[in-house]
């Protein structure tokens, strides 16, 4: 092959397009990939003897059809008359060929398609569709000048319906898309189908046409851009994945045709046209056929057309001259808007700001009171621009021809303008809402008596802070430990201290025995619980609870417990010690259950599951609820009605219930560290006092939210309590404040409690940082009771 | 200045004045209006000396000057004014000063013997003049209040009552000082914070903590009665201790109603007992059935109660600041005549005047004794700051003498000067 494309370039017979791009075609293929080039080729090469011939007798073999094209006209004729049915195209294409040639012959399109592959083959096809019009317009002179080529061999040897027949005989034998490649069958698909194949098609022999071996990668795209000059002429062929090198005739086809010039150099366009009928107008009929009868005679339906407008017309049922409505139609833009409409367009105008206008003292000769003194004039240079009463100097001319150009002109247009351009030309609508009314509807505190209001008694005595304190169920004592080691009991109506013991340790936590037949104090210092029988209120209280304790009987198998129980004896049974329960570890709380015989301990610990203990005081027994550690336990708390039991670690407060052993919620208190709580008598609400001012109200049938945040406080809370009567809570914090808030609970589930903040009360001294540490409730009078760090404790009533 | 037609009377007849009107300068206050009348008097009766008078302008003293009184009791000041005056009632003036061991829980003087109880489980007998004369010891706990019942020549009968749940009848002989324990009351479930006893003097009723009210009978015996609370039987120890103070005594009658504890009682007449309570409410019993007749609501905490049969009013005084005048026999239930507005913490004890219709003292846990007129409601005659800490106690005698004890472990008396014509009223 290669050889015979040497041969052929040795031969010079380049200067044909066909057979170039075949040949550079045949360069770039290999054999077998591509038969059907071996097919075309070899027929080249079979004609190449002749094509090398002819090449040079070309331009005058056409050049003679030229000049001798009146004898081929009638058979020019023939052929389109024949070819009539072919396709538009081929119509077009000989129309074409008609007007711009004249002479030249549009031969049979049939033939041309049988040429067709081996024409386009190389450029034809690469010229995308776009082109496609034109490829026909330009290929088919080519052809049929090659095929007057051949037809005046073939004219010479057998006339013309020897022509005619080879042209039928090749019509069908070939596909008529001369746009096609078909050295690959696959059609005219998208080529990347193929991507995942080893080969891209099939040639007409229905063998795979395989994809070159190495296909070329950027750095080779870029090499051959770099390196190969004629790689601006390389066009990469998709159906066969080659690359093909334009020929210069190619090349400069592709330019005109990018022009818009005809593909053939020597085509000439404006050839003179040839009138086919005359433009001359004849004065004769071209029959002579009389007119028809009907001619002569009105028509009847026309007729009967214009009886019925004029019955309508005379009806009244058209109006023929209506004089027609001259006035112009015009409508409301805005009739739908709302005249009252305080946003309405008319309403929001607003008119640019005016120019201030000049008074005596932009005069040229303003009256002496305008005219600055001395030391204005220094105290107006003193001043910022800005500061400035007046922007000028006001100055005195003589006369008017004496006013200087005013230097400030251009200044002064650009602020106008800055005022035009930035001047809000909307109104803002202020609503005037007043502010009262987006307060909640709250009841005025003063409906909501009692509550404590003032201080009213000063228990004094202790020496330090003061922890924590309990009141008796009755109301009559009150119990306080504090951090000089000693825990007091005092008359809630004149603030004596009845009885003071010492105990071991700074007292963290002190807790009455809810049930009032029982008279026993649990105070927790250091590790231990001591509960106290402090001697006070009703002496048969007071001695049946000493049988209570007394009367145990230890059960026949001794069980291990966590705590040891302890008798207190002798001098400590004298002053009120009865049991103590020694903890592992540091106990800071210590609550009982409302029935007075259980009791719970906190021990803090992140460690250990071994944070809270329950007690049985009657049966003294310990039993450790939790087996595993849910976090820092900060207090615990039991329900006052149910069995349920409340542990409130650093975050959050779970509930449990004893009886089923299970976790029945866990409240989310969105605090950052718990500090105190207390249960509702009720049950159904909580509040939480936290270290970060916040107190968190939860009603345990709404949600494991809090149902209110209360941020009143301005420091960390340290003890919250509920009254057991009264619709009270309060909370004392660092800040030495006692909030008294009303916090109604309905017994309709429907209603949400009611919480408002009714007073605060103030009278401890801060000291330490330290105020309130501890709050709670007399049992049946609405008085609060709070200590504090000044170690004092005060009641308000 | 504008002035006021006045017209100026007594009922005293030693400071009588002609029954002409005056015109007076409408910002003339008490001074003024005393100067004036003490002028006409040494018109009238050269030997006059100066006295200082009050003036009563509608029966309310005129503590401003006269046009803002009339002004604020909205008294027109087109007419003639009548304006009384009488002799103005003299400071108490500080007389004794009694040293306690401990804080004076209550206090009762008769015409010779002051009695208190203390909080060192004692009560004393002193002297009017200061004298202790007797330690009343055998409480096992505080004393919370005492009364004298009667005196029979040399021998007196006297109670206590206590926080140690009993109340105990002594019999005191004043000449020979010797005191005896008669009777042991006991019943009370809680500690017995007052005590009173029945005009007749053979009855006393005591209120408690535990929201009863006992009446008891004031009669000392030989024979022990029969008693009703069962002792338990493991305390052989107190036994034995209450059998050294006497025959156990139990009480004739309970009254029970109250919801809180009792906090003050006191007799209306023979027939009438009257208490007040932790419950908000002071309530008139029938002494004879039982039965509550009256029931008079407050908003407030009564701490103690007083009764005036002179003027036929209930003072009380309460946890908040106030003392308020009821009038027992309303049978409406609740109806404040007056309060008297001054102390600024929990009024603990009140008292009215043996002899002046108008005249009570109050003690407060704001240190202060105020005595009050209650023609005078805003402000009181005069405040007695003598004490250093809470006024527990107050008390007058027949005697001219006022009484108070606190905190301070002090009893103070003072000698006040009762006009005669207040006496005789």
């Amino acid at each position: 092959m290669r050889t015979v494309n040497l041969e052929s370039q040795k031969n010079g017979t380049m200067s044909k397009a066909k057979e170039k791009s075949a040949k550079k075609r045949v360069v770039e293929e290999d054999d077998d990939q591509l038969p059907i080039f071996d097919k075309d080729v070899t027929e080249k090469k079979a004609g190449e003897e002749d094509d090398a011939d002819l090449s040079d007798s070309e331009e005058s073999v056409f050049s003679g059809l030229e000049d001798s094209g009146s004898d081929s006209h009638d058979e020019e004729e023939d052929a389109e008359e024949g070819d009539d049915e072919d396709d538009d195209d081929a119509v077009i294409l000989d129309e074409i060929l008609t007007k711009s040639s004249g002479v030249e012959t549009a031969t049979e399109p049939p033939a041309t398609d049988k040429n067709t592959p081996t024409v386009n083959m190389g450029v034809l096809f690469l010229l995308q569709k776009q082109y496609s019009r034109v490829q026909n317009v330009k290929t088919a002179p080519k052809q049929k000048r090659k095929m007057k080529k051949g037809e005046g061999v073939a004219m010479d040897d057998g006339g013309e319906k020897g022509l005619i027949n080879t042209r039928h005989g090749d019509e069908y034998e070939h596909d008529t898309s001369d746009e096609e490649d078909i050295r690959n069958t696959v059609g005219n698909i998208p080529m990347e189908w193929y991507q995942d194949y080893p080969h891209i098609g099939y040639n007409l022999d229905g063998k795979k046409i395989f994809k070159p071996i190495r296909n070329k990668d950027e750095l080779d795209e870029f090499l051959d851009k770099m390196e190969n000059p004629d790689y601006w002429r390389t066009v990469h062929d998709k159906t066969t994945a080659s690359d093909i090198r334009l020929s210069d005739e190619q090349v400069d086809l592709v330019h005109r045709l990018q022009k818009g010039q005809f593909g053939d150099v020597n085509f000439n366009e404006y050839e003179p046209s040839v009138d086919f009928f005359t433009n001359e107008v004849m004065i004769h009929p071209v029959t002579n056929r009389p007119q028809d009868k009907r001619s002569f005679i009105p028509s009847l339906i026309e007729k009967e057309k214009v009886s019925k407008l004029v019955h309508a017309i005379k009806m009244g049922w058209i109006k023929p001259r209506k004089p027609k409505e001259t006035t112009p139609q015009y409508y409301d833009l805005w009739a739908k808007e709302d005249p009252n409409a305080i946003l309405g367009r008319h309403k929001m105008h607003v008119p640019a700001p005016k120019m201030r206008l000049p008074g005596h003292e932009e005069s040229y000769n303003p009256p002496p009171e305008y005219l600055l003194t001395e030391e204005e004039r220094m105290a107006w240079e003193q001043q910022d621009a800005e500061d400035r009463k007046l922007p000028f100097l006001p100055q005195k001319h003589s006369c008017l021809r004496a006013v200087p150009a005013f230097s400030r002109f251009i200044h002064e247009r650009f602020e106008r303008c800055l005022d035009l351009y930035l001047c809000p030309r909307q109104r803002k609508m202020r609503v005037n809402v007043n502010p009262e009314d987006l307060i909640p509807k709250l009841p005025k505190p003063k409906d909501l008596q009692p509550f404590p209001t003032t201080m009213s008694l000063v228990y004094i005595g202790h020496s330090s802070l003061v922890r924590s304190i309990s009141a008796s169920p009755t109301g009559q004592w009150l119990v306080s430990g504090s951090d000089d080691c000693t825990v007091r009991f005092w008359e809630v109506n004149t603030g004596r201290c009845m009885k003071t013991l010492e105990v071991g340790g700074a007292v963290k936590s002190v807790a009455w025995n809810p049930n009032p037949a029982v008279c026993l104090v649990a105070v927790c210092f250091e590790s231990t619980v001591l509960l106290l029988n402090p001697g006070l209120g009703d002496r048969l209280v007071v001695s049946s609870t000493d049988q209570l304790i007394t009367s145990y009987e230890p059960p026949e198998e001794d069980k291990e417990q966590a705590v040891t129980w302890a008798l207190s004896e002798g001098p400590e049974h004298d002053n009120g010690h009865r049991l103590t329960l020694t903890h592992p570890k540091a106990v800071k709380q210590v609550v009982w259950h409302g029935k007075g015989d259980y009791l719970a301990s906190v021990m803090p610990d992140n460690s250990s599951n071994l944070q809270v203990l329950i007690h049985q005081v009657s049966k003294r027994r310990t039993q450790n609820p939790f087996r595993k550690n849910k976090g820092l336990v900060q207090c615990v708390s039991f329900h006052p009605l149910r069995p349920y039991f409340f542990v409130a670690t650093q975050r959050y407060v779970r509930v449990y219930n004893l009886i089923k052993q299970e976790l029945t919620k866990k409240l989310m208190t969105n605090c950052k560290w718990i500090s105190s709580m207390a249960i509702h008598p009720g049950g159904d609400n909580l509040i939480c006092g936290s270290y970060d001012c916040r107190l968190a109200w939860f009603d345990l049938d709404l949600s494991t939210k809090p149902y209110k945040m209360l941020r009143h406080h301005k420091k960390a809370l340290r003890g919250v309590a509920y009254h057991k009567h009264y619709p009270l809570f309060a909370s004392g914090a660092d800040d030495g404040s006692v909030i008294i808030c009303h916090g109604m609970v309905y017994n309709d589930l429907l209603q949400n409690p009611l919480i408002v903040p009714v007073k605060v009360l103030k009278g401890h001294q801060i000291t330490h940082d330290l105020g309130v540490l501890d709050v709670t409730f007399h049992p049946t009078q609405p008085w609060v009771f709070s200590s504090g760090a000044d170690a004092t404790i005060r009641l308000f009533t | 200045m504008s002035q006021l037609q006045t017209r100026f009377f007594t009922d005293n007849k030693k400071y009588s004045v002609d029954d002409v009107p005056f015109s007076i300068p409408a910002a003339s206050e008490v001074q003024e209006l005393s100067n004036v009348i003490n002028k006409l008097l040494e018109a009238k009766n050269g030997s006059h000396s100066q006295i200082e008078f009050d003036f009563l302008v509608r029966g309310q003293f005129l503590r401003t000057s006269l046009s803002n009184h009339m002004e604020a009791e909205g008294i027109s000041t087109e007419d003639v004014v009548e304006i009384e005056y009488v002799e103005r009632f003299t400071a108490p003036q500080p007389e004794e000063c009694m040293m306690h061991d401990d804080w004076i829980s209550s206090v009762e003087a008769d015409s010779e013997w002051i009695l208190t109880g203390s909080y060192d489980k004692t009560a004393r007998i002193w002297s009017l003049e200061g004298k202790a004369v007797m330690t009343v010891a055998g409480h096992t706990d505080v004393v919370k209040d005492v009364a004298w019942v009667r005196r029979d020549g040399l021998t007196s009968l006297l109670l206590t009552a206590s926080l140690d749940q009993t109340i105990l009848l002594w019999e005191w002989n004043s000449e020979r000082n010797k005191l005896k324990a008669r009777h042991c009351c006991r019943g009370h479930a809680g500690s017995v914070d007052t005590i009173a006893t029945d005009p007749t003097r053979t009855k006393f009723c005591s209120g408690s903590w535990d929201k009863m009210l006992k009446i008891w009978s004031a009669v000392a015996t030989e024979e022990e009665e029969e008693v009703v609370v069962e002792e338990p039987p493991s305390r052989p120890r107190k036994k034995q201790k209450t059998e050294q103070l006497g025959l156990t005594r139990t009480p004739l009658m309970t009254l029970s109603g109250h919801n809180e504890a009792v906090s003050s009682v006191l007799w209306l007449d023979s027939e009438e007992i009257c208490s007040a309570s932790w419950d908000h409410t002071i309530r008139l019993w029938d002494a004879e059935t039982g039965s509550v007749k009256t029931t008079l609501t407050g908003s407030k905490v009564f701490n103690h109660i007083s009764y005036s049969p002179l003027c036929r009013r209930l003072a009380s005084g309460s946890t908040d600041r106030h003392v308020r005048l009821w009038d027992p026999r309303s049978k409406d239930g609740s109806l404040v005549l007056l309060s008297l507005t001054s102390h600024s913490g929990w009024v603990t004890a009140v008292k009215w005047a043996p002899s002046h219709e108008h005249q009570l003292v109050s003690g407060s846990l704001d240190n202060l004794v105020k005595l009050w007129d209650t023609r005078s409601c805003k402000t009181p005659l005069y405040d007695v700051s003598a004490h250093e800490d809470k006024v527990l106690c107050v008390d007058w005698t027949d005697s001219r003498l006022m009484l108070s004890g606190g905190a301070d472990n002090k009893l103070y008396t003072y000698r006040y000067t009762a006009c005669e014509t207040d006496a005789g009223a």
